[in-house]
């Protein structure tokens, strides 16, 4: 019998706000514990939340770049239940009316069709502390700077079919809060955090069969391994005849396994009711189309827009808008200098590699378009040749240093001064008689041998395209 | 013997002209409430050297030109607000040796308006009841007699004569039913119109600050100081609502005063003679009377607890001995919060939280909670409906005289106390309790009830018939066991 695979994730990203949901802690990491937060983060005796309107804000433009259904008037209700990491004793999330409801967003299959995912809703929420274990096992310590950070959790429908679907599903995702503004989604930094659902039933079955749920993933490819290993296990139970015990996975990538981390999943009581510190969230529907007018291009849209107005081929596109920050980068480097193949070719190119080997993002990268645009400059007006370019990119990478004060630092400036390279010349073709005669002979090949020579001799400055020209000259025919 | 009681306005002008000073006011007030605290059980602490420190502030910035309302007036404080620098108890003996790192705000704005904290006063377990009778520090007494409770502590150093302003939190009545019990004036403001920052509340959406005092006026001057918006609590933007201008008189041929005694057999012919004393009274003073009928009030003193019940059991689910209340020594996390919740909560706060866990769980949320609510927002129209027919609405306070101390009624008969209070809060309308009468020689109050934001005028309809009506002895008398 052959069975299909039945996902559904659900996704919680930290919202990119300057402060926490319900106090004015700052909002952002910090090594030191304990150091973001208040009486009202800690859940001090008479302390009162008060709703930051920016997530608000985040959490509305997150639903619509979702295409969810808003709802106008939506509020907070308590989640209660007793762990050290929640200060209060509950966790104030929207339970009963979120935010957004009903919206999708469209994948790749494994073969490469188009497939609508079902997002079921998008609700805020706060998140919680951070416990902290000791080695030895004898005491716990809770860090609080976490608590209070405004999230949205993003829940699925269960439509993802395969481990595939599931991490295109959430590198699209990734892409559109990004582009939104809404999130780093970083999920090697928890800014995104993800737990999958997942279950097998016989093909042609529409009943669910019994689920497992995993968690502790920090990449999208974790998630995509732990579910192909989840597969497997589950399949191979079913295949013996056994059922599937509904319970709690970890993923460990370590050993690449799953191990349980809770038994049986029971539906837990969070006997959930409406907050009443709080006031409703109330929306305009002016206020929900101001905020659909101003959300920004998506990745889509503007990989189109590259292709027709800058004419780059659809790869180049493609590549460039595969992050908003990319993007970004590439149309302002383009307001510096108007050569948008060429610029595309730098950033595909060595910047990418720089930013590769370095572990960085564009966003955080020193080499900005003001330094690419002006690079790419002197190269067209023939100051420096693309090779001593592509060094000039290193060490501005890691410098800051604007290009030119590099080449003018370094004596960098290309020789194109014929009267200096002729020397230069008569000595490289004394030196190598043989390349001379067989260029001679008819073997054409051999000139760039001889325009490599020239170019070692002054250690990549000199104008490979005068240098050539000024050797066939030389050593042509008479 | 009875020392003259002077009202918390004119004290505050008589400082602030020179003819007296916050200090020596102070010392004395101390030496005062140091005595009276050994025999009635008033205060959890009395901040000595802090009210000095503010008396000190107080005739400075007198001195200095400053104009301050409440300059010199000594405030008590229920110990469920927190005090910055101050030890907060919160109505548990696992809390005493809390000290809240911040000021509650409606303490702060007493504070700057120059009043002089005297002292945090007792209360029920974790503040839930309206005798003291619960209270881990044992029972406050009565001014009147030393027999009876003294229902709020607060109430009791007013009456007392330990200090003149009473700031405490009334959730079904405490405060209202202590202010009755104790022969002065207790208003619950509007839900909205004080911040409730620094409060801790068992109930989010019943518990409120307000203010207790010997007379309407000096409750008018101090809610005028409290009263405004404040980001810390949302339910403040009601206060951007208000008048900004205020009417200076009223004329009572305008009012009228609905008048409820149609609960049949459950009210006592004591509550009835009250009000229709109280009632020819208002009709002497030329306001208009009309009877009114009140058709759900019975199901809401239910509806109320039921929701208290479940905020409660979440309000107070913080006390798990990781951060705060008592933390117990065990071998697991499970243990750890059994043990801790143990230590933290006295018998009534713990059957508390179980009846709110037990409402909102999910076979009783349904039938229990939402039914409640929605009984609230019936009881919300009626009470509209009501206010339609009358500008305010008097009813009775109390169902019985202060409980007698070592007597403590079982539970249910203690919800009942709130049988009036309560439903005022569920429909979240402010109320006055003002001194009618003594029965047994123990004072008896009435509630005098409007609609949303009608506070101001519920303090100057009673002012215009107060007089004769402020009738608490500064003295104490003993009970007559002792």
């Amino acid at each position: 019998m052959d069975y299909e695979v039945v996902i559904g994730l659900e996704v919680h990203v930290e919202l990119k706000t300057e402060s926490k949901l319900f106090c004015s802690c700052p909002n952002c990491f910090v090594p030191e514990p304990n150091v973001n937060t208040c009486p009202v983060c800690l859940g001090f005796p008479g302390t009162l939340p008060r709703l930051n309107r920016e997530a608000v804000k985040l959490a509305l433009t997150a639903s619509l770049a979702l295409n969810c259904r808003i709802a106008l008037r939506s509020w907070f209700d308590r989640k209660n239940y007793f762990y050290p990491d929640i200060p209060k004793g509950y966790q104030i999330s929207q339970f009963y009316e979120p935010i957004g409801s009903r919206g999708s967003l469209t994948i790749e299959d494994d073969l490469g069709r188009p497939k609508v995912i079902r997002i079921g809703r998008v609700h805020m929420e706060e998140d919680a502390g951070k416990l902290i274990h000791s080695p030895t096992g004898d005491a716990s310590l809770v860090d609080y700077n976490r608590a209070g950070v405004p999230l949205v959790e993003i829940v699925t429908e269960p439509d993802l079919r395969t481990p595939g679907d599931a991490r295109r599903y959430l590198e699209k995702l990734k892409i559109i809060l990004q582009y939104a503004g809404v999130s780093d989604c970083k999920m090697e930094e928890g800014s995104l955090r993800c737990d999958a659902n997942i279950s097998l039933r016989p093909s042609g079955s529409e009943t669910l069969g019994s689920k497992t749920e995993l968690k502790n993933m920090n990449s999208f490819k974790a998630v995509e391994k732990s579910l192909e290993h989840e597969i497997k296990r589950q399949r191979a139970i079913l295949k013996s005849g056994k059922e599937v015990i509904s319970q709690t996975l970890r993923w460990e990538e370590e050993s690449q396994k799953t191990i349980v981390m809770r038994g049986k999943l029971q539906a837990h009581d969070y006997r959930c009711f409406a907050d009443c510190d709080l006031a409703p969230i109330e929306l305009t529907a002016e206020e929900v189309e101001e905020a659909r007018a101003a959300l920004p291009e998506m990745a889509e849209a503007r990989a189109e827009r590259f292709v027709h107005d800058y004419k780059l081929p659809d790869y180049d596109a493609l590549m460039l808008t595969s992050s908003r920050g990319l993007a970004d980068y590439f149309e302002s480097c383009l307001e510096f200098y108007n050569n948008p193949k060429n610029v595309s070719n730098w950033i595909m190119g060595e910047l990418s590699a720089r930013l590769n080997s370095a572990g960085i993002e564009i966003e955080s990268c020193s080499f900005g378009p003001e330094h690419m645009a002006e690079l790419l400059r002197m190269i067209d007006e023939n100051l420096i040749s693309g090779k001593i370019a592509k060094d000039v990119l290193e060490k501005a990478f890691y410098s800051g240093k604007m290009p030119r004060r590099i080449v003018e630092e370094d004596g960098l400036l290309q020789i194109s001064d014929q009267s200096e390279l002729e020397g230069i010349i008569e000595k490289v073709i004394k030196e190598n008689p043989d390349s001379v005669g067989n260029y001679r002979r008819g073997k054409t090949k051999a000139i760039g041998f001889l325009v490599g020579q020239v170019m070692k001799e002054t250690r990549g400055k000199a104008n490979p395209k005068l240098v050539n020209e000024l050797l066939v000259k030389k050593i042509g025919f008479k | 013997m009875e020392a003259k009681r002077k009202s918390a306005h004119q004290l505050a002008r008589e400082i602030g002209n020179g003819q007296n000073t916050a200090r020596r006011l102070t010392e004395e007030g101390l030496k005062r409430c140091k005595n009276l605290n050994a025999s009635l059980n008033t205060f959890t602490f009395i901040a000595e050297n802090e009210a000095l420190e503010q008396a000190k502030r107080v005739d400075k910035m007198i001195a200095a030109g400053e104009e301050l309302p409440l300059a010199g007036v000594p405030l008590a404080v229920k110990d469920d607000f927190c005090c910055s620098g101050l030890p907060a108890s919160l109505g548990s003996a696992a809390f005493k040796n809390f000290v809240s790192p911040y000021s509650a705000a409606a303490v702060e704005a007493l504070l700057e308006a120059g009043c002089v904290l005297i002292g945090k006063t007792n209360l029920d377990d974790m503040g839930m009841g309206s005798s003291t009778l619960s209270s881990p520090f044992g029972p406050s007494l009565n001014p009147w007699s030393t027999e009876y409770a003294a229902g709020s502590a607060g109430a009791a150093a007013v009456s007392s004569g330990q200090c003149l302003l009473s700031l405490e939190s009334d959730t079904g009545g405490a405060l209202r039913l202590g202010a009755s019990h104790c022969g002065i004036f207790g208003l619950r403001p509007t839900p909205g119109r004080i911040s409730r920052y620094g409060l801790s509340a068992f109930s989010s959406s019943f518990s409120q600050a307000g203010i207790a005092a010997a007379n309407p006026e000096d409750i008018g001057v101090a809610l005028e100081v409290l009263s405004g918006f404040d980001e810390r609590d949302v339910s403040t933007v009601l206060c951007r609502e208000l008048p900004q201008e205020k009417e200076k008189d009223i004329d009572p041929g305008t009012i009228t005063i609905g008048v409820w005694d149609g609960d049949g057999d459950r009210q006592s012919s004591a509550n009835r003679d009250l009000i229709s004393q109280t009632g020819e009274k208002f009709r002497q003073g030329d306001f208009k009377i009309s009877e009114i009928s009140l058709e759900l009030f019975q199901e809401t003193l239910r509806a109320y607890y039921i929701v208290a019940f479940a905020e409660a059991s979440s309000n107070l689910s913080r006390y798990d001995g990781i951060r705060f209340g008592e933390a117990a020594a065990a071998r697991n996390l499970d243990e750890l919060y059994e043990q801790s919740r143990r230590c933290t909560f006295g018998k009534e706060a713990r059957r508390r939280s179980i009846f709110g866990t037990v409402l909102l769980g999910k076979d009783r949320f349904e039938p229990y909670y939402r039914q409640a609510l929605k009984i609230r927002r019936l009881f919300q129209e009626e009470m509209a409906r009501v206010f339609k027919q009358c500008d305010l609405l008097l009813l009775p306070v109390v169902k019985n005289l202060a409980p007698l101390i070592g007597r403590e009624a079982g539970f249910i008969d203690q919800y009942e106390e709130d049988y009036y209070t309560a439903p005022i809060s569920l429909a979240g309308l402010p109320a006055l309790s003002l001194p009618a009468g003594t029965i047994e020689n123990m004072p008896v109050g009435l509630q005098l009830v409007g609609p949303p934001l009608a506070d101001d005028l519920i303090l100057k309809v009673a002012a215009g018939i107060a007089e004769g009506l402020s009738i608490p002895p500064i003295a104490v008398r003993p009970g007559r066991d002792s």
